[in-house]
């Protein structure tokens, strides 16, 4: 048994306060029940109901009186009057019911809610509560949030890392999915970011700690996560202002029918419908599950506004660079010309004709003291095939190309026009292959040395691994216009749209007239989408209805400016929440119309004489738990 | 001082505004917050005049248990 003081205690705690009344006013009800229906001793059976409506009434009527102090009508208020109206009139099996579903309704409803809930919490839960600090020879336990800058943390296989910070020595490879919904691990070596949250898998490592606590990219997503939970959907700022003149209305609704009917009980069990429950709760538990269950996914919808416009997408437009294609040049195609004739080397003999081999060491050479992304892309390519030696001497022509000299050979390498100019013969043979990679999109660079045109390369800025499947899976999620920006040439831009399958290219674009085609698209009627990388494409993020930024995990400015932050730089994940911001933007309006067929059905059986008090709060109940269930189903539907 | 705190038994939309009326009338408390959608109770209040254990009573009395929470 337990004492008197631990009773007053739990009774203290509202919870399991709650679980108390609830028991005592149930059993209370069946006893009464008992004694009614089979003892036939009516008065102790009212006696019962109304010591089960007192029970049950008792928080009620608290929070009724809480809410009037502060000059608030509340639900709670009308439930009271109804109840004490009930008593007062002598439908005691009525009031108790009224009391009990309704306590019994908010209490499944908490329940059920603290499980949709739930969702971030096990996200905050990720991160553990203790790091292993190395301190020279030792290692010493510490609470993770005491963990400072440039700390040396141990994390031993199957660990979770503690802290935001860089892979110091060892290598492993990391479940990021808390992170970036990604399920293949990452593979982390020395200088690689590493995130709190996140799970070492098969190798100790030792981390130089970044961030910790409330600072890491965890906790901070998580808040994002939490504000935009909290964050009012269009058609949740609608219902509110309709549940604000619903309540008051049904009570007024209720005053008439007195007057005019004389009935009371007609009168308190209008009170008794007048809640909105189903309705207020209606949006906000989609968007709470909507939303946690994309952050689970890597997938940041930064509120509900986003999440209703983001359902109703129907363009797309890529920015092309850094997000259809890997964002980088790279060589994919080495030729090499005969020269007119063989020139004496001066190291080596040459050989009859010069080699792709060549042609690429030749390049590479005299790229190695430029920083133009085209030469870093030669000068890559080149050392993955032999050793490239820095030139020793280089001049750069921006926007034509480079000269370098090295031991007695004097290289060029750039364009034609800069070949010409140069006073390099280009010959038919060379302009032919020229011509062949331009019209794939190639950019070209030719390669002379000592004055005689030795070949050339092509580079492209190749399309990502899953643009296709990604590509896919928006036309079958019904986005059909897909477009394509970009400030490229039009023959790279249609090489990529080509191989995509996407007709729509929008090619040399200056950065400030991207948004001229979105507000076009807008024009025709589109809602329109826009995927780019964050930075400078802000313009054209905002003007869309949706700008989804890519590859936001650690990079605040993308998280802060995106409608839509997909945390993995992975192209799979934008038809992902499109599809799950459709599925909750379908759940809010199933949710919507439960609520309303519930309100309509209720007022009318309440007019009709079909409805009463204890049946009226049951629907009621029923509705709202029906409701949140309802969207509950998007934590797992598929 | 800014203190959060959370509670899982937000139930419904209405029932916040209980609790920040009852918190925003206490003396030390400049304002509170309460978000349904997440359950969080954001409150900017004076350490000297009200404690974390006063800031947890006074949800409690409106009917809601609460935990203090670092984010």
């Amino acid at each position: 048994m337990i004492s008197f003081n631990q009773f007053i205690s739990l009774f203290k705690n509202p919870t399991s306060r709650k679980k108390i009344l609830l028991a005592v006013s149930g059993m209370s009800i069946i006893v009464g029940w008992f004694f009614i229906g089979v003892m036939g001793d009516t008065f102790a059976g009212d006696m019962l109901m109304i010591l089960a409506t007192v029970v049950a009434g008792y928080e009620i009527i608290q929070k009724a009186w809480l809410g009037l102090k502060s000059r608030q009508t509340n639900i709670e208020l009308l439930v009271s009057i109804a109840a004490i109206g009930g008593l007062s009139i002598g439908i005691y099996w009525e009031s108790a019911a009224v009391t009990f579903l309704f306590l019994l309704g908010g209490w499944l409803e908490t329940r059920t809610l603290q499980n949709t809930r739930r969702t971030l919490k096990s996200l905050v839960e990720l991160v553990p509560k203790t790091a292993t600090v190395v301190r020279g020879e030792k290692t010493e336990t510490i609470p993770a949030r005491q963990v400072e800058k440039d700390m040396l943390v141990q994390v031993k296989p199957g660990g979770r890392i503690p802290v935001d910070g860089e892979v110091e020595s060892g290598e492993s490879s990391v479940d990021e999915s808390a992170i970036t919904g990604e399920s293949i691990p990452a593979d982390k070596k020395q200088g690689s970011q590493v995130y709190a949250g996140t799970i070492n898998q098969n190798g100790r490592i030792f981390v130089r700690a970044g961030r910790a606590g409330a600072d890491t990219t965890l906790a901070k997503i998580i808040e994002r996560v939490e504000e935009a939970q909290d964050a009012k959907a269009p058609t949740q700022r609608f219902i509110e202002r309709f549940a604000r003149w619903y309540t008051p209305g049904i009570a007024g609704l209720s005053v008439i029918s007195f007057i005019f009917t004389q009935n009371i009980e007609l009168a308190i069990t209008l009170l008794v419908i007048g809640c909105p429950g189903a309705l207020v709760i209606s949006t906000p538990i989609s968007v709470i599950t909507g939303i946690g269950r994309a952050a689970k996914e890597g997938i940041l919808i930064k509120g509900g506004e986003y999440l209703e416009n983001a359902g109703k997408i129907s363009a797309l437009a890529f920015d092309k660079t850094g997000t259809l294609t890997q964002g980088k040049p790279r060589v994919t195609e080495v030729f090499s010309l005969q020269p007119e004739k063989v020139v004496a080397g001066h190291e080596e003999a040459e050989p009859e004709r010069t080699t792709e081999h060549e042609v690429l060491y030749w390049a590479g050479i005299a790229e190695s003291g430029s920083e133009h992304p085209l030469a870093k892309a030669i000068l890559e390519e080149a050392r993955n095939r032999q050793e490239i030696p820095d030139a020793d001497t280089f001049e750069s022509h921006t926007g034509f190309g480079v000269s370098a000299g090295y031991m007695e050979n004097k290289v060029l390498v750039g364009n034609r026009s800069f070949m010409e100019e140069w006073n390099i013969r280009v010959d038919k043979e060379a302009l032919q292959q020229v011509e062949a990679l331009s019209e794939k999109g190639r950019t070209v660079v030719l390669v002379a040395k000592n004055g005689e045109l030795i070949g050339g390369l092509g580079l492209f800025d190749i399309i990502r691994a899953d643009a296709p499947s990604a590509i896919k899976s928006l036309r079958e999620i019904g986005i059909e216009e897909l477009i394509i920006l970009t400030g490229d040439t039009d023959s790279t831009a249609q090489s990529i749209a080509g191989e995509l399958g996407i007709k729509n290219v929008y090619s040399r674009l200056l950065p400030e007239d991207k948004h001229k085609v979105i507000e076009q698209l807008q024009k025709v009627g589109h809602r329109v989408a826009m995927v780019g990388d964050g930075i400078n494409d802000a313009l054209a993020l905002t003007k869309a209805d949706i700008g989804i930024a890519m590859g936001a995990a650690g990079t605040d400015v993308a998280i802060e400016s995106a409608d839509i932050a997909l945390m993995a730089d992975d192209l799979t994940k934008i038809p992902e929440a499109l599809r799950l911001s459709k599925l909750t933007l379908r759940n809010i309006h199933q949710n919507v119309v439960i609520a309303l067929i519930t309100v309509g059905a209720l007022l009318t059986g309440v007019f009709a004489g079909e409805v009463h008090m204890a049946g009226g709060m049951l629907i009621h109940e029923l509705s709202v738990l029906l409701v949140i269930l309802n969207g509950m189903r998007l934590k797992w539907m598929a | 001082m800014k203190t959060i705190l959370r509670s899982d038994e937000l139930n419904c939309p209405s029932c916040v505004n209980n609790i920040e009326s009852s918190l925003n009338s206490m003396e030390g408390i400049e304002n509170a917050t309460v978000k349904f959608n997440s359950g969080k109770i954001e409150v900017e209040h004076d350490p000297e005049l009200v404690t974390e254990d006063d800031l947890l009573a006074a949800v409690q009395e409106s009917g809601y248990s609460a935990t203090v929470s670092p984010f």
